[in-house]
């Protein structure tokens, strides 16, 4: 059930029995910028350390454990072009305890406080310890990026391929030097500007009563407080048309164990017609599971690393493949991985690995069903992109169409545009 | 209530035991086999030591069979595969939406019939010397090792599950064979199945599979542990640095008893240093923890221990804090009825949680048989928890000679 609370506030509610659990999920969205992926992740630690009514770290946590361990999570995440930060609550069905009636009413109203009771100190601040240990928590993880070297690679590899795109320059979970001076009177100036302005999806999965749940949400403070009409957001989709003239390299030196070598690759947007799973199955035959020609080749075959993958980000056409190997390993990994996109361009992949290709995508996309986050997702999507959503129907058309020419096709059309290497010295 | 979770449960005469969930709503098919025998079981009764490391190699082994990889096998029926070794466990599993009763002759395929040789031995050393390696980047992998080698000194567990370079060249068929056999006995192994299928076939199946191995008595030798160690520190080439507080729990507990302690220990600890107790909230105040900070009960066959762990800009106030705070033990003072009541229920909702997860339970499931606890008495288990067993518990656990420690310095210079 879709229900439009006021423009660009959007409520779903996807009535399922097969779930223990319930969650409810609210995601703000407004286009990625460089000056405010800091404050929005600060925003999401700050508004989940606690709220008014529950105003210590502490007092919230006790809250969430009588409510027999309801998960509050808050979030910032990259949704395309945009910055989507968000918040949810997930918790036991109240059908399976005993005699906990308000179990439901009880976490909307959980959430409707972290989100829009906020723990102040006065008008124009947040309440300080909140402020003060969260900014400490974000910084302190900030400088243990750092130390997570396969995040490191990836986080690389991607100011390499978006290096003319200032805004995604800085990554989705903030920048140091900007934390720094993030000021808590700022950070309450950019809260009020979010809860007036972003545009807003609310989504429910369990099994809840549509009609109830509707009228739950919007008597409580959340949905008092989202009455307002919101900005439109318009999707704008990446072009890496220099990076395929002129790919991106870069190479860093380290005292580390295990060297790390990552290369993106663009597929060129597809034609009217063609196959949308074609990349899919692309990915899948060349890198995408242990099947895969990369991990045949580099890893069964040659012995030369313990990981190596890659994947495919349908939304941006990119693909990456991603390494963790011996230094002087890196050379004879870069020319069996070129092989591989060679043996996919030449078209020497066989039968039952397409058939093998198609069983998975079909695999994953049916058991994916069975996890809660799936239905949220795929909501998200239906509002905000839905030209990209196959229904069933359409999947299963896709899948049978899906042929040989239209792989080799994609590995034709795929040029290189980033490599990036960590050097383990 | 709403409608419960069913099992069926059969054990053969042979000592395989096979269990079965049925999931409404799920498309997919989950299945586990778990063996008692993990990364620890190293010590021989004669006294000598296996290489560290040979658990995980058997499970990456056990893939390859005369031309062809398991994996290749179960691709072919449209299940995806995997392995994974603990220190105490080692698991093989597969996930479907097809063919369930031929992916299950394909996993009794993978670990009742190994086949390993000389050549294809030496090429996995390679793959898995690239997995320690990749490992020994990790800081909090490092660390875990580390405070490990405190709380048992010279213990197996104190190596890496996937052993070091230099265990991996001791390694050969000969050994894994001998070791893959005194473990992967039927009354050694358990399976468990979540899905929609048929339990008598699958029991049907197991049966017409019959073990090389033979049921009988292990042949590692009896854990006995050194004293605990002093604590110590070292560097590391890191951002951050990261502290360890050990307390090894010598428990006579067994079985049922052991999972039991386990949840009292967790409930202890949620108290003492939970998100929701004071001491997180002073800690947190006075700049010694972030929220990567945590604590981490074990409770495994013959290990039971503690480690609560952390980035610290203060790794030395961040052990005395510890140590202080838990030799003082305020649990009375603390964990009123109201609070017990509320560690209880998140207690059940974690477990409906995991209900939500055919993978979660099918893992857990397996795994609690060898400690002769149903899965679906979990909730009972809990409840039989009195408020004293917990004080009390707490008494017998924090005690200083229990208590260790390390720090894992940041040293950019290395």
């Amino acid at each position: 059930m879709k229900e439009i609370l006021a423009k660009n506030v959007v409520l779903n509610v996807n009535q399922l029995d097969k779930f223990r659990t319930i969650k409810i999920q609210i995601d703000f969205l407004r286009p990625l910028s460089k000056d405010e992926s800091t404050k929005r992740r600060l925003l999401a630690n700050v508004l989940s350390n606690s709220s008014k009514k529950y105003p210590s770290f502490k007092s919230l946590n006790d809250r969430e454990m009588e409510l027999y361990g309801a998960e509050i999570n808050a979030y910032t995440r990259s949704l395309l072009n945009f910055n989507d930060l968000g918040f949810s609550v997930e918790f036991a069905d109240p059908k399976f305890l005993i005699g906990d009636k308000s179990q439901i009413q009880d976490n909307i109203e959980v959430l409707s406080e972290i989100i829009f009771n906020p723990n102040l100190k006065n008008t124009n601040e947040f309440d300080d310890t909140a402020f003060t240990i969260e900014k400490r928590n974000m910084m302190s993880n900030l400088d243990a990026v750092g130390d997570n070297k396969d995040l490191v690679s990836v986080l690389e590899l991607f100011k390499l391929v978006n290096h003319n795109n200032p805004n995604k320059q800085i990554p989705i979970f903030g920048d140091a030097t900007q934390l720094d001076s993030l000021e808590n009177s700022a950070l309450y100036e950019y809260y009020k500007d979010v809860i007036k302005n972003d545009m807003i999806l609310i989504n429910v999965v369990g099994d809840v009563d549509p009609t109830e749940i509707s009228k739950l949400i919007r008597d409580s403070l959340l949905g008092q407080s989202l009455k307002s009409e919101r900005t439109d957001i318009k999707i704008q989709l990446p072009n890496f048309d220099d990076l395929v003239k002129s790919p991106a390299e870069k190479l860093d030196h380290e005292s580390i164990n295990q060297s790390r070598l990552s290369i993106a690759y663009v597929t060129e947007k597809l034609d009217k017609g063609f196959s949308h799973l074609a990349p899919q199955a692309m990915n899948l035959i060349f890198g995408g599971d242990d099947q895969s020609q990369l991990f045949l080749q580099v890893r069964e075959r040659n012995s030369l690393a313990y990981s190596v993958s890659s994947s495919y980000q349908a939304t941006d056409h990119l693909l990456t493949v991603q390494s963790g190997l011996d230094a002087k390993d890196i050379d004879q990994a870069i020319d069996l991985i070129q092989k591989q996109i060679d043996f996919m361009k030449n078209g020497k992949f066989t039968d039952s690995q397409i058939e093998h290709a198609k069983k998975v995508l079909f695999t994953r996309r049916e058991i994916g069903s069975d996890s809660i986050q799936h239905y949220i997702m795929r909501s998200i999507w239906e509002t905000i992109y839905p030209k990209t959503l196959l229904d069933d129907k359409s999947f299963r058309a896709e899948l049978n169409k899906l042929d040989r020419n239209n792989i080799q096709s994609v590995a034709e059309h795929m040029h290189r545009i980033a490599q990036y290497e960590l050097i383990g010295d | 209530m709403a409608e419960k979770l069913q099992k069926f449960t059969k054990k053969l005469p042979n000592g395989f035991e096979i269990e079965m969930v049925p999931l409404k709503g799920y498309k997919q098919i989950y299945s586990v086999a778990m063996a008692n025998f993990g990364s620890v079981n190293t010590k021989l009764a004669d006294g000598s030591r296996l290489p560290a490391g040979i658990a995980h190699f058997i499970e990456h082994k056990l893939f390859a069979k005369p031309g062809y990889d398991v994996s290749e096998k179960f691709a072919e029926y449209g299940a995806n595969s995997n392995a994974y070794t603990s220190y105490t466990k080692t698991a093989y599993l597969f996930q479907t939406l097809e063919n369930p009763y031929d992916n299950l002759k394909i996993l009794l395929d993978l670990f009742q019939h190994p086949h390993f040789t000389e050549e294809n031995v030496a090429s996995e050393r390679g793959i898995i010397n690239q997995e320690i390696q990749m490992y020994l980047d990790m800081p909090e992998w490092v660390l875990e090792q580390r405070i490990l080698e405190q709380l048992y000194p010279g213990d197996p567990i104190a190596a890496d599950i996937a052993g070091s370079t230099e265990t991996l060249q001791q390694i050969n068929a000969k050994n894994l064979l001998d070791t893959y056999r005194t473990n992967y006995r039927p009354d050694n192994m358990s399976l468990a199945i979540v899905g929609d299928v048929d339990f008598d076939k699958v029991v049907d199946i197991v049966e017409q599979s019959p073990f090389e191995t033979d049921k009988g008595c292990p042949k590692t030798a009896e854990n006995s542990f050194v004293e605990i160690g002093p604590g110590a520190e070292g560097k590391m080439n890191i951002s951050q640095s990261r502290s360890a507080f050990g307390i090894r729990v010598d428990t006579n507990s067994r079985g049922y008893d052991l999972v039991k302690l386990q949840y009292i220990l967790n409930m202890i600890m949620e108290t003492l240093i939970g998100e929701s107790s004071e001491n997180y909230q002073d800690m947190t105040n006075k700049d010694i923890i972030d929220d990567s900070f945590s604590y981490n009960v074990v409770a495994e066959n013959d290990y039971c221990f503690i480690i609560i762990s952390g980035s610290t800009n203060k790794p030395e106030e961040f052990q005395d804090y510890l140590h202080k705070c838990l030799l003082d033990n305020k649990l009375k003072d603390v964990l009123t009825k109201d609070k017990f009541e509320r560690i209880k229920r998140d207690a059940i909702g974690a477990y409906l949680f995991a209900q939500n997860s055919p993978d979660a339970i099918a893992n857990q499931m397996a795994e609690l048989y060898f400690y002769d606890v149903d899965y679906l008495q979990l909730v009972q288990l809990l409840d039989s928890i009195s408020l004293d067993e917990v004080l009390n518990s707490a008494d017998e656990v924090f005690q200083n000679d229990n208590f260790t420690y390390y720090n894992l310095l940041a040293d950019g210079k290395d």
